[in-house]
Formats: structure tokens, sequence, C-alpha cells
């Protein structure tokens, strides 16, 4: 492999790891805050794509496509959880499987009976159209480097608000004592509502960014979901750190994968959390 | 209408088919200090759990300033002007000691902020130290001044504790026992839960002892004085 390629692929993997980091940074979120196992978390993934998709036919911007289909997710999640998955919260793991199984069901049929199965795409936007030189031969798309700064402004974004704010002061209290952060006076309800409408809101971004760059084909959000839940395993349960480490991992190893032995690329990522796991059961940064 | 801060009239509690609670009553008035005593597993603990509904209890009623809180979440119980240091401290792992008090913090029901961030901190200089480090790197006596500090932080009217100063050095446990006091004087109703039973006659102006999760004592300190033998073969193990 000559170093152009080498190059183009570190990007490739980095930006897939970056993308991959949006979605899983939701899943482990509610997981770490909620203690909710949300398999349905793919489907909003596709959502997202199918969104993207479905108003940029309609109005030919893709900013305004990306903006509505947020405040739409946003919407959904919250009406998610104050229907279905509050209902999870006292019960076991097993039940929150069968029902995001469940939902999985229901956004496919729904993705189906709205948008049918033919695949569909959306163009790159004008503004972001177009190669970057990186060297005298290596030419990059300018499409996939704003994806890649995207996905690490949300990260930076989301390290802030965990990090340095008081709503990421009570999410951390929450994932760490529910009980006495109701004892101060939070409606931990309405904390949960948030975490999850964020979750959602992360994932169906990832699927809007990540429209012009794939396919959007019918079982999208369920591939990706199996992906997430490497990382999220990898990196450790319920730590957004551990997603962003995991994701990149994930995002670098499987690009490689794919070009140096493509026949067995498919069970590298495997391979990769079987061996992550013998050397930390708990995951690279689990709480 | 009740003049009562907070009153607790037949209290039935049960864990599963284990009947803890048999009709518990206690009442507190403004600015006084009430104990709560008993041998461990009376149902102390699950008493202040009941009435701050974490756990829903079968039967009774559990009135604050006059209004009925039987129905109310946890969180709204305390927004009313409830703080409560667990027993255990109720620490936050992955908080800092600057963070737990930052999170904690807010007025009160009637918008007025007696305590805030700085007079916690002039209250335990030591968490001043400590701001920087996790709540769980704490000692034990640094995570009990802690878990009041952010209890205060929430300017309640009524403040609970479960065993303050349960596993503390003496030393220590002098210290917490002066803050309790000095919290009491600034006007705050407290309802604490503890074995030390000579601190405690002093420092309370009604106490009720719990047997089998019934009231076996209830009365004032010079009550308490005149039927002390009795009230020490409740507590005797």
């Amino acid at each position: 492999m000559d170093l152009a390629i080498f190059l183009v692929q570190l990007l490739n993997g980095l930006q897939y790891g970056l993308l991959l980091f949006l979605i899983a940074s939701g899943l482990t979120l509610v997981f770490g805050v909620m203690g909710i196992l949300n398999l349905a978390h793919g489907s909003m993934y596709m959502v997202g794509a199918y969104l993207a998709w479905y108003f940029f036919q309609g109005t030919e911007s893709f900013l305004f496509s990306a903006v509505i289909s947020a405040v739409i997710a946003l919407m959904l999640g919250v009406l998610i959880e104050r229907t279905l998955i509050c209902r999870m919260y006292k019960r076991n793991h097993l039940d929150q499987v069968l029902l995001t199984i469940g939902m999985i069901f229901v956004f496919n049929a729904l993705q189906s009976l709205l948008w049918g199965n033919d695949p569909l795409g959306v163009d790159v936007p004008d503004a972001l159209s177009g190669s970057l030189h990186l060297t005298g031969v290596v030419e990059y798309p300018v499409y996939r480097i704003f994806v890649a700064l995207f996905c690490v402004a949300i990260a930076a974004a989301l390290y802030f608000v965990i990090n340095r704010t008081r709503l990421g002061m009570l999410i951390r209290a929450g994932e760490s004592n529910r009980e006495m952060v109701e004892c101060l006076g939070v409606d931990i309800s309405r904390l949960y509502t948030i975490v999850f409408g964020a979750g959602v809101m992360l994932a169906t971004i990832a699927g809007v960014v990540a429209a012009p760059m794939a396919s959007i084909v019918p079982g999208m959000g369920e591939h990706v979901l199996i992906s997430c839940f490497v990382v999220v395993v990898i990196g450790g349960m319920g730590s957004i750190k551990g997603a962003l480490v995991g994701a990149l991992l994930v995002g670098v190893v499987d690009t490689f994968a794919s070009v140096v032995v493509p026949d067995v690329a498919s069970m590298i990522v495997y391979i990769l959390m079987a061996v992550i796991l013998l050397i930390k059961p708990q995951g690279l940064f689990s709480n | 209408m009740s003049t009562h801060l907070l009153e607790v009239r037949g209290l039935h509690t049960l864990y599963g088919a284990s009947h803890i609670l048999h009709g518990v009553d206690l009442c507190i008035e403004p600015g006084q200090a009430v104990s709560l005593m008993g041998r461990n597993g009376m149902g102390k603990t699950t008493t202040l759990k009941s009435l701050l509904g974490v756990v829903t209890p079968r039967s009774g009623e559990v009135s604050f300033k006059g209004q009925r809180l039987d129905a109310l979440p946890t969180w709204q119980r305390m927004r009313r002007g409830i703080a409560y240091v667990p027993e255990g401290r109720g620490m936050f792992h992955n908080l800092t000691v600057r963070e737990h008090l930052q999170m904690a913090n807010r007025p009160n029901d009637r918008g007025e902020t007696q305590w805030d961030y700085d007079r916690v901190l002039a209250l335990f200089p030591r968490l001043g130290e400590r701001l920087d480090n996790l709540g769980t790197q704490l000692s034990g006596g640094e995570q009990q001044m802690l878990a009041i500090g952010r209890a205060l932080l929430t300017n309640p009217d009524l403040l609970i504790l479960d065993e303050a100063t349960e596993g503390l050095a003496p030393l220590i446990r002098k210290e917490i026992w002066d803050v309790i006091r000095l919290i009491k004087q600034s006007g705050i109703s407290t309802l604490i839960v503890d074995k030390n039973i000579q601190v405690l006659k002093t420092l309370c102006d009604q106490h009720v002892v719990l047997v089998k999760g019934r009231v076996a004592f209830s009365g004032n300190s010079q009550q308490l004085l005149e039927n002390m033998s009795e009230v020490e073969s409740y507590l005797s193990v």
C-alpha cells in the first residue's frame, strides 16, 4: 500500500469512525444514564437518511432538510420516550429488547409504506461538492471532510454539555444514583426525556449527514446498529469517551481490513472486540 | 388548617409480604428538631423513605406545610422544601465536590436563597480545599459534610438526616453534631435518625422511638428523661 492510498484510507476510516461515534454516543448515553437497551437506535439513523431524502426532494436545500429532520427527530424521540420507553424503566433488559425489536419492525414497515424499498440517494450540497488536493496526486471529497469536522464539532459540544453544564452534571448524577437525584428535587423523568430525545436526534443527524455519501436502503439501520454495539462494547457501556475511542478504532480497523484483507474483513472488528474484551472485560472506559 | 410542618399519620409500608411499618405517626413543628430512634431493622429508614415517596406506603397520610404529599412523586415533595441526607451519604461517583454542590443549588419554593455556595463552604472549610476531588475520594466525615452541604443548598424548611454520624471518628462526629446544632439555630427543622441518645436528648425537642415498625415512645425531652429506662430498653440490643 503506497502512502497516497494509506492516507485516503486513514481519512475514510476516521470519517467513518466519527460518524459511528455520532450514532453510538446516543446509544451509550441512553444506556448509561437510563439503563435502557435501545435496539431501535439504528432505525433512527435510517429515519434520518429517509427524512433527509424526503425533504431534499421537496426543497432542494440540504441545510433545510437537515434542520427540519433534526427537529422532527427530537419530537419523535420525546414521543417514543413518553409513550413507550417510560414504561420500561422498572423492567429488565429482556423486556426492553423485546419492545425495541418490535419498534424496528414498525419503523421498517413505515419506511416501506411511505418511501418504498428502492435505493434512494441525496445529492451532495453544491457548496460542499468537489475534492480537496491533499498531495499532488491525492484528492479527497470535501463533503467527507465536512462530515468528519461536523462530527468532531458535535463531539466537542457533547463533551461541553456533559462536563461543563448543570444539565450535564444532572445527567452524570442520574447515571450514578437515580434515587439521590430525585431526592434533590430533580424531575428525573424530564431528564430522561431530554437524554432520550438527544440520543434519537444524534442518530438521526448521523443519518442525515450520511445520506449524500451512502445509498439510502431498507435495513441500513440494522447494519449500523450492529457496528454501534461493537463500538459501545469496546468503549465500555455507558461511556461517551469510550464510544469515541471505540468508534475511531472500529472505523479505522474496518476500513483498512476491507482494503488489506477483503476476504475476512467482515470479521476483523469482531475479533478486535473479542481481544479487547479478553483484556478488559468491561470495555476500555467502563464506568 | 394544621400548624404542623410535617405530619405523618398511620403509615403502613410493606416490602413484598413483609409488613415493615404498622401505622407510624410523626409530627414536626416549624423550627423543631425531632429524633427518630430505634434498633437496626425497626423501620427508621423505611419511615423516611415512605414519607419521601421513595417507597410507596400501603396506606397512611403525609402532609407538609398543610398540603398532602401522598400523590406526589419524590422530586415534587423535595421541591416543597424537604432535603434528605441519606444513610451512606448518596455520593455521585462521577461528580466532583464542586459539582455536587452546584448541581443541587436552588432557591426554595418561595424563591428565597438563605444558603448559597459560599455560605456552605464557610460552614465546611474542608470542602473548599477538596473542590476538585470526586465525592467518593473524600473521607467519611468529609462525605457527610458534602451530603449536608448539598442538602442545605436546596434551601429546605426541613432537613432529614439518616445516620449522619454513623461510622465516623469521635472528633468528626462532634463536628457534625455542632453543624446540626447550627442548622437548627438557623431555623431549619430537622428530623434526625441516630442511635446516640445522649446527644439527641439535648439537641432535639421531640423524640420518637420505633420498635418493630410501631411507635413505642413519643414525647418531648422532659418526657424522654422521665421514661429514660423504658426508652433505653427499646434501644438496647
